[in-house]
């Protein structure tokens, strides 16, 4: 029987070859990754949704102004941020490394404005109306009776480890942007994909924790 | 042995359209049989054998649809900078349609819905940009079908397993004992 390389098999979709998902190990690797992180992020939305059904009050204290407002241009800067990172990783395919490099800075830039703008929301929400990831203001207990405890931890979990992923994918992004020219153009879409995916993120987050409980009344 | 691995190939097509099929008559049998009224446990029966029905049947319809695409590299890097410039546009759209999309969303909490159209409304919305944002912005609408099909569906069918728990929580609920029961008279 004459024997059968893997290049010379018939190239359709499901023939592997030497390979299968024309994709680098890097770029496999931080898919594999994206998958479990999702599954971690899936966790703890499906966690807070459990918590907030099976309670019989769950805190709505979410004013347009700040929260709202705050929390709708945060998710604009980050889509934003991807825009930016889509043409960093088409600057770097095409072989032009400064472009790359701007474009890369233009997302860390709006990495740290989202940063930024949560810690206000933070702050304004500790200081201002009295929340704590393990307490919620007095206030709130008498325009809500019984409201569930698990508010706090809830947000305060949640959007942290959110902020947590844009402080590392800030890091990331400037030890990429530093040492460029020894990376390729395949390093900054691994990078780029990280990024998206911190993005990608927030848009379940921002419905779920946010629009799910504006308050009317401001 | 070409001969051989195209046989398997059929084979394994038709197994799988076998499994496709059994998924959507459970389904069927479901809805017949209970008709929904067991609420949200018979739902999520239903949608998670359509779910497996659909993942079943991809491979075979695209194996008896006979219109894979082989992908010609040399007229690919002929066009490397056209498409360049045509996917820097492609992604301003896409940006667009994303802020357009949460723009929708602000508003929808502004209308007061019942709380849970609303939720299925912005979860569908979400959805629809997760999508975009993996299509276009993560280039999974430009990687191998193989892959994207090894990626998608495992992440789909993860993450719905966490569904699971979830009709358990307004159950919960509903098995609280009543606030104005203080003292529980002791068993003799």
């Amino acid at each position: 029987m004459a024997e059968v390389r893997a290049e010379t098999l018939p190239a359709n979709e499901w023939s592997g070859g030497t390979l299968p998902y024309r994709v680098s190990h890097r770029k496999l690797g931080m898919w594999l990754f994206i998958m479990s992180d999702s599954l971690t992020f899936g966790a703890l939305l499906t966690a807070y949704s459990y918590a907030r059904v099976a309670s019989d009050i769950w805190p709505t204290p979410f004013k347009f102004s700040p929260s709202i407002i705050f929390s709708t241009v945060m998710t604009l800067v980050l889509l934003s941020s991807s825009l930016t990172m889509v043409f960093a990783v088409a600057a770097a395919k095409n072989r032009k490394k400064k472009t790359a490099r701007k474009w890369i800075l233009a997302t860390m830039f709006f990495g740290t404005t989202f940063i930024v703008l949560h810690l206000m929301e933070w702050l304004h929400l500790m200081n201002d109306e009295g929340l704590y990831p393990f307490s919620l203001p007095t206030e709130w207990l008498h325009r809500w009776p019984n409201a569930s405890p698990l508010f706090g931890a809830a947000f305060f979990g949640i959007t942290g480890l959110h902020m947590f992923h844009v402080f590392t994918g800030v890091c990331y992004l400037g030890v990429v942007a530093a040492r460029l020219k020894k990376f390729t153009a395949d390093d900054v879409e691994v990078s780029g994909l990280y990024w998206h995916f911190v993005d990608l993120v927030w848009m379940f987050v921002f419905p779920l924790i946010y629009l799910m409980s504006v308050d009317f009344s401001g | 042995m070409l001969e051989m691995k195209e046989n398997e190939t059929k084979w394994l097509n038709r197994i799988l359209l076998a499994l496709a099929g059994l998924s959507l008559l459970v389904a069927a049998w479901t809805v017949v049989n209970y008709q929904f009224r067991g609420g949200t446990d018979d739902l999520f029966l239903v949608l998670v054998c359509l779910l497996l029905a659909l993942l079943f049947a991809i491979s075979p319809l695209m194996y008896y649809g006979k219109n894979l695409k082989v992908e010609d590299e040399a007229e690919q890097s002929e066009e490397l900078t056209q498409h360049e410039r045509a996917e820097r546009k492609e992604s301003g759209l896409v940006w667009g349609g994303l802020l357009g999309l949460t723009g929708i969303e602000v508003f929808l909490a502004y209308i007061h819905l019942n709380p849970h159209l609303m939720i299925i409304i912005l979860m569908l919305l979400s959805i629809m940009k997760a999508a975009l944002i993996m299509a276009y912005f993560m280039h999974l609408k430009f990687e191998r079908l193989s892959f994207v099909l090894t990626v998608v569906p495992t992440l789909v069918v993860l993450l719905c397993l966490f569904a699971i728990f979830f009709p358990d929580s307004s159950r919960l609920n509903k098995m609280k004992p009543p606030q104005s029961v203080e003292k529980v008279q002791p068993e003799e």
